[in-house]
């Protein structure tokens, strides 16, 4: 049995049972390599269900849909390693109760997705473990490696260039699990931190602002840069304040449900190497 | 005629610590460059890294950013909680093209008149040198609005 076959199957089990709610899950987009989320609510509707290699958006941001786990039910959602880290750092954030979602958890290794073991997301804490060791060891991104070879000013040069495209759509925010305020700082208007015009200065702002608000939370699930309809490298930003936090901090987000958020907490001996 | 370049450096400075260290500059009549515009604050944790993108938007050659030792903090532990806010950052302005010099960091104690003395200097004559920040300048201009402090 296919790993699509076993989980539409597992979707009917726990809605029948009424395990669940609701399964979070892909089907068909609107052209061959495109997924799109569904929401499933009754059996029947099961067999709408896709997995395959094309399902690479992070599910995790739709829990925190407005009164969605209000009534303490359970939720299914689909869930990458990288979405059950969101998961747990959400919970972290008191943003929800990890006794609400199943997991439906899966890793796409090539073309093909691979059924990951564990119903909650406590399950998955070795498979992230794993990814911290590997994160660590993995080079920064090709083009990063370039930008820190170059001057300051050709680097300011590179994203003054990349943030002039931006037309302030506001994607990124959208599709990104982690913008979760209610009141972003971009809304802000009394004080205005932020440009709201779509000027370059005011892109660079919203743009540093946004990076700096992921540091230490964002997962590098890619849904920003994805979402992005002019294409500036969202990922690069959020990659190096990854790194940031991995190497100065020994941080690595959504380890657990417990994880203090690297900002939020400190110890006496951090690096300061910087301060004067 | 044009005049000769001065940088404007805005100082975020804790009340306690940097605050009162430049206060000793003044009273024991110590003399460092009118460069610097001090914006006093309740503790460095109370330092939003909005701030510095604010401090730019206007105009501004170079920040400083500076409170409590660590350890010395009125309130115990905001200096280590802004410590890691800027230690991220810090990186983030790096990668994006802002000039090391631009934006420092520092903890001067209230008993620190001279280093807070020292520290202006060194860090005007750095941004001195380096001249206006143009590039940010630049896109200051596209907005439409006059860049001044």
């Amino acid at each position: 049995m296919s790993i699509q076959e076993q989980y539409r199957s597992r979707a009917k089990e726990l809605l029948r049972e009424g395990t669940v709610k609701m399964v979070i899950g892909y089907g068909a987009g609107t052209t061959p390599l495109r997924r799109r989320p569904i929401f499933i609510t009754s059996p029947d509707d099961a067999d709408r269900l896709v997995l395959d290699a094309a399902c690479r958006t992070n599910l995790a941001g739709y829990l925190l849909r407005e009164g969605l786990l209000a009534d303490q039910k359970s939720v299914a959602v689909f869930l990458t390693p990288d979405g059950v880290r969101t998961i747990n750092i959400l919970a972290a954030e008191s943003q929800l109760a990890t006794e609400q979602v199943i997991v439906l958890g899966f890793q796409i290794d090539g073309e093909n997705a691979r059924q990951l073991e564990g119903t909650r997301v406590a399950d998955f804490s070795g498979i992230i473990a794993e990814r911290k060791k590997k994160r660590k060891e993995q080079p920064s991104h090709e083009v990063a490696r370039k930008l820190e070879q170059m001057t300051s000013v050709e680097r300011f040069a590179f994203w003054e260039g990349e943030f002039s495209r931006c037309i302030k759509c506001y994607a990124c925010r959208a599709a990104c699990p982690m913008c979760w305020c209610r009141r972003c700082v971009v809304d802000n208007n009394q004080p205005q931190w932020v440009n709201t015009s779509s000027h370059t200065l005011g892109n660079l702002e919203w743009n540093l602002v946004r990076a700096f608000h992921l540091a230490g939370r964002c997962v590098e699930c890619g849904n920003c840069s994805e979402a992005c309809p002019v294409n500036i490298p969202l990922h690069l930003l959020n990659r190096r304040m990854t790194e940031e936090v991995l190497t100065a901090f020994d941080y690595y987000p959504g380890a657990d449900e417990h994880q203090e958020p690297v900002l939020a907490s400190f110890r006496k001996d951090d690096p300061e190497t910087f301060i004067l | 005629m044009s005049e000769p370049f001065e940088p404007k450096i805005v100082a975020f400075v804790c009340t306690y610590c940097t605050y009162a260290g430049a206060d000793l500059a003044g009273t024991s009549r110590l003399k460092y460059p009118p460069n610097v515009r001090i914006v006093r604050l309740p503790c460095t944790g109370r330092i939003s890294p909005m701030f510095i993108l604010k401090a730019f938007q206007k105009g501004a050659d170079g920040v400083l950013v500076s409170g409590c030792h660590p350890g010395d903090c009125h309130f115990d532990h905001g200096n280590y909680h802004a410590r890691r806010r800027w230690t991220a950052f810090n990186a983030l302005l790096q990668f994006t093209g802002v000039p090391e010099e631009r934006v420092k960091f520092s903890w001067i104690s209230a008993a620190e008149g001279i280093k807070f003395a020292e520290l202006i200097e060194s860090i005007t004559e750095e941004i001195r040198t380096a001249g206006p920040f143009e590039q940010y300048h630049k896109l200051i201009a596209e907005t439409g609005s006059a860049a001044s402090v």
